[in-house]
């Protein structure tokens, strides 16, 4: 995230000047499908009323609540998956450190079933 | 450290960091929206050619843009509580450190296991080796264990400074005449810089900070105290 552009890479762009789409978790996705959105809600409104200025405002609303509602979906599961990670990682460095001495969770575990 | 014109956060070397950098997501894509409906709100008003000027009453929308403001500073502070808490929980550090800020240096006293106290200058660029950061690089680190919770307090022997490391999410005053703490741990090796963020005099500038974190196993063999 903080790594400095390579001399071949393109510069990075963000959305409004500050947004950095490309490196924060879930943005690009979020944005694209609430660029979608935007796109359906609008243009469908415009198809059923033929108002073009309030076909506009529902363009802007179904991108911001789908952009919104991706984001958090998105970020929910980016965090669990984190968590999963985190524990995998430890259950991993345990499994490293302990094997084969009493405190292997595997002999722990596999003594209790057995039980 | 940061590279030259960076202007987002360093990448995160303890859980806090991870943290922060997850809540500073969070709120950015808020305001990026909420800066897309005022852009198109300011749009719209250039654009109109409605011009009634005797309107008096609007309560749905007042409504409206008042409770969904609310709602939205609820959905902000929330996350920002609950990193808050997170940043003042204490896990039994392994490791106590005091770090003394002066004008214009730090000190550094490792207490636990015996008596090191040394100074920690930034090294003048014409002591710079090739490699060395310039106004960053110092003659003596702070070397310190990953993966184990360590505890910093942090004072002043005259005035207000600040012991703020980036990547690790850290940023404490220190305070003459007042001790104040700071946990961390940190996941990954490294060498690690921060700057004093308090203003204290004409090289406030010149007193870095830099953290040499070492794996546990390797910093139990004593490289620190054979100094």
């Amino acid at each position: 995230m903080a790594a400095p552009p390579e001399p071949g890479e393109p510069e990075e762009r963000k959305l409004l000047g500050f947004l950095d789409v490309e490196n924060t978790p879930c943005a690009r996705h979020s944005i694209l499908y609430g660029s979608l959105g935007s796109v359906v809600a609008g243009f469908g409104h415009f198809l059923f009323t033929s108002r073009i200025r309030r076909s506009c405002d529902v363009g802007v609303g179904g991108f911001i609540l789908v952009t919104l509602g991706c984001w958090f979906h998105c970020r929910y599961n980016y965090a669990k998956q984190r968590i999963q990670e985190r524990i995998a990682r430890e259950e991993i460095k345990k499994k490293i450190l302990y094997e084969g001495t009493h405190l292997d969770p595997e002999r722990k575990h596999n003594g209790s079933s057995s039980n | 450290m940061a590279h030259a014109a960076q202007v987002g956060l360093q990448d995160a070397t303890s859980p806090i960091m991870e943290e922060l950098i997850t809540f500073h997501d969070h709120a950015l894509m808020i305001i990026f929206l909420i800066c897309f409906l005022v852009l198109y709100a300011l749009f719209l008003t250039l654009t109109t050619k409605l011009t009634n000027t005797n309107i008096s009453d609007a309560q749905e929308m007042e409504t409206v843009w008042t409770i969904l403001p609310a709602i939205i500073l609820v959905l902000i502070a929330l996350p920002s509580l609950r990193i808050l808490y997170m940043t003042d929980e204490v896990n039994d550090p392994s490791l106590t450190i005091k770090s003394i800020g002066h004008q214009w240096y730090w000190t550094y006293e490792y207490t636990d296991y015996g008596g090191l106290i040394f100074n920690s200058y930034m090294l003048p660029p014409l002591f710079l080796e090739p490699g060395d950061l310039r106004l960053l690089d110092v003659d003596n680190r702070v070397v310190l264990p990953t993966e184990a919770p360590i505890r910093m307090m942090i004072t002043s022997q005259d005035v207000l400074h600040s012991w703020a490391v980036p990547t690790l999410g850290l940023k404490t005053d220190a305070i003459p005449g007042r001790l104040n703490q700071t946990t961390f741990t940190a996941t990954r090796p490294g060498v690690y810089y921060g700057q004093c963020s308090e203003i204290c005099g004409a090289n406030h500038s010149f007193m870095p900070i830099v953290l040499e974190l070492i794996p546990l196993k390797i910093f139990e063999m004593g490289p620190v105290f054979t100094l």
